[in-house]
């Protein structure tokens, strides 16, 4: 059994899988985890499965104590995680012994970081997912985000993988090995361009607003939060007034409002909308944009839907090679 | 009765990398909103390797998949997309059942004005009837679920006396009760969660239009049909117990 508890619960820190995608028709929004590429790696680097639980913490000043012997990973950039005065690696496995207080400080690169434990967090579904929908007051921890005093468990069935890799570590120290599962390698060097294609109404707004939304600089603005990123910076205007029956869309598609204002939905999002859409981001960049911090500035560029889905094909591919690699080291 | 089947009448374009959105008209209209739904029963009832779920809209059924699963079918295609557009054009009714009309009729309980309807006496005033004549007109239609959207549970209902259009409140709520039936211009609904919102609050159903605990956490879905039953205090009273 590992169990942590939270001495201070961070500014918005909440339980996350890979989002609840059977009851998008009841208008229940996907939810999960904003940055899945982060949270994956640190699944799989202590031999979870990918998608299982784990804390999404925003930004920093999150502390918590391990009550047992843990053995963890996280991955993303909106924090460092430091204990005994050690600054721990992300994207690996970390042993710590019980008594250890954890804290988390900030990393000016990014808004989320991801905490996984060996087993995943023991935590009661609901609508098959543990994901915290916090308008929904459900998933996750009593549908809520942490607060002071919280416990935390591991689910108890934990992989043979991870045992091994307790095995490998478990001592009176903290302790880490040196291979780790670089995230880098998945997300291009510039991580302020998002590659989109264009959605459905794309032809419906004037071409000079095109060539802005495809070249101009835009910048992450305050109300941004789990349902969506607001982009301020040059307005889009439409060329065609049509009014667009409200319809399905998801996580990644950018919605222009009324008032020209584009807005990226993420997570939280509705299920449907009726603004227009300008694009779809390539769902491989949607990790980038869950890292982009207000005031932070982005750009564009077009790709096609196919090359979209190959890039994301391509992405699963490479993950799935990182997961045997793990697993025949032990 | 039997309807010929032609090859499926929809356009199709790319909502993400695993969702597809079929296009079935341009407005709002009881036979569009019939293929929708009977086309979502025919996939359910037929799905491919990696389907996950359909979400009916207006004019619109968007359909979630599993790329990676789909890749591993064996259906024509060079892409995900090919493969699912090409099974979707292909999918056929061979059997009546597949399609037949699943809408149920649900009604709702309400009770009418006081501390749960607080605008209705402005939509009395707003469409010169009388409270009992608007309460009247609210309850003899039958509605029907275009679909779920907005936030969960949120039925978008076709088929309101238009004589009961009332604009929206000048100033919105910052918390409608759960429950709270309103009407907002030509559209009636009920607010499934406390949420913050516009609309004229005329009543409140002690129905759960949401309940995250349900096996189907949603009261209504897409193609239901739904009318309105008045309540007296008492009668609201005990339901809600």
């Amino acid at each position: 059994m590992m169990e942590i508890s939270f001495s201070k619960p961070g500014i918005l820190t909440t339980v996350q899988d890979n989002g609840r995608k059977n009851y998008l028709d009841q208008a229940v929004p996907l939810s999960g985890t904003l940055d899945n590429l982060s949270a994956r790696i640190a699944n799989i680097a202590i031999g979870n499965h990918e998608d299982v639980a784990s804390l999404e913490f925003t930004y920093a000043a999150a502390e918590f104590r391990a009550e047992t012997d843990i053995l963890i990973a996280y991955a993303g950039d909106g924090a460092f995680l430091i204990a005994n005065g050690l600054k721990l690696p992300s994207e690996r496995p970390v042993f710590l012994p019980a008594g250890t207080i954890i804290k988390l400080i900030n990393n000016p690169e990014g808004a989320t970081t991801y905490l996984s434990i060996a087993g995943g967090f023991d935590l009661p579904e609901a609508l098959e997912s543990k994901s915290t929908y916090l308008l929904g007051n459900f998933g996750g921890l009593d549908g809520r985000s942490l607060k002071t005093g919280d416990r935390l468990f591991n689910a108890e069935n934990i992989s043979s993988l991870s045992q091994s890799i307790i095995k490998s570590l478990k001592g009176t120290q903290i302790s880490w090995p040196s291979w780790y599962i670089p995230r880098s390698y998945f997300l291009p060097a510039d991580r302020n361009t998002i590659r989109i294609f264009p959605a459905e109404e794309f032809t419906w707004f004037n071409s000079d607003s095109i060539i802005n939304f495809l070249s101009k600089d835009f910048s992450v603005g305050l109300n941004s939060n789990r349902m969506g990123i607001q982009i301020s910076g040059n307005k889009i205007s439409r060329r065609k007034q049509d009014e667009l029956l409200s319809t399905a869309v998801c996580p990644g598609t950018i919605q222009v409002t009324g008032a020209g204002e584009m807005i990226l939905l993420m997570a939280d999002c509705q299920t449907t909308g009726g603004y227009p859409r300008i694009g779809q981001v390539a769902a491989v960049d949607l990790p980038l944009c869950a890292q982009l911090k207000p005031n932070d500035s982005l750009r564009f560029t077009e790709i096609s839907r196919d090359d979209a889905e190959i890039l994301y094909i391509a992405q699963e591919k490479e993950l799935e090679k990182f997961k045997l690699a793990i697993e025949s080291k032990f | 009765m039997s309807i010929p089947h032609t090859e499926q009448e929809f356009k199709i374009y790319a909502l993400n990398e695993q969702a597809v959105t079929l296009v079935f008209g341009h407005e709002i209209h009881g036979t569009t909103a019939s293929k929708i739904s009977n086309f979502g029963r025919l996939l359910n009832s037929k799905p491919f390797m990696g389907f996950t779920n359909s979400v009916p809209a207006y004019t619109t059924l968007s359909i979630f998949y599993d790329v990676l699963r789909v890749m591993k079918s064996d259906l024509p295609g060079e892409n995900g997309f090919d493969k699912v557009s090409n099974y979707l054009k292909s999918l056929k009714s061979n059997n009546q059942n597949d399609v037949s009309d699943a809408s149920k009729l649900i009604t709702l309980p309400v009770y009418y004005g006081g501390e749960y309807g607080p605008d209705l006496e402005e939509v009395s005033g707003i469409t010169n009837f009388s409270i009992e004549e608007l309460i009247n007109l609210h309850c003899a239609a039958t509605y029907k679920v275009y679909m779920i959207g907005f936030v969960p549970g949120f039925a978008y209902l076709g088929g309101m006396d238009e004589r009961l259009a009332s604009p929206r409140k000048l100033k919105p709520r910052a918390a409608v009760p759960a429950g709270s039936v309103g009407i907002a211009g030509k559209q009636t609904g009920v607010y499934p969660l406390e949420t913050p919102g516009g609309w004229q609050i005329i009543g409140q159903t002690p129905l759960k239009m949401f309940d995250a605990n349900r096996p189907q956490p949603s009261l209504l879905k897409a193609g239901d049909e739904v009318k309105f039953q008045s309540l007296s205090l008492q009668e609201f009273n005990d339901l809600r117990r």
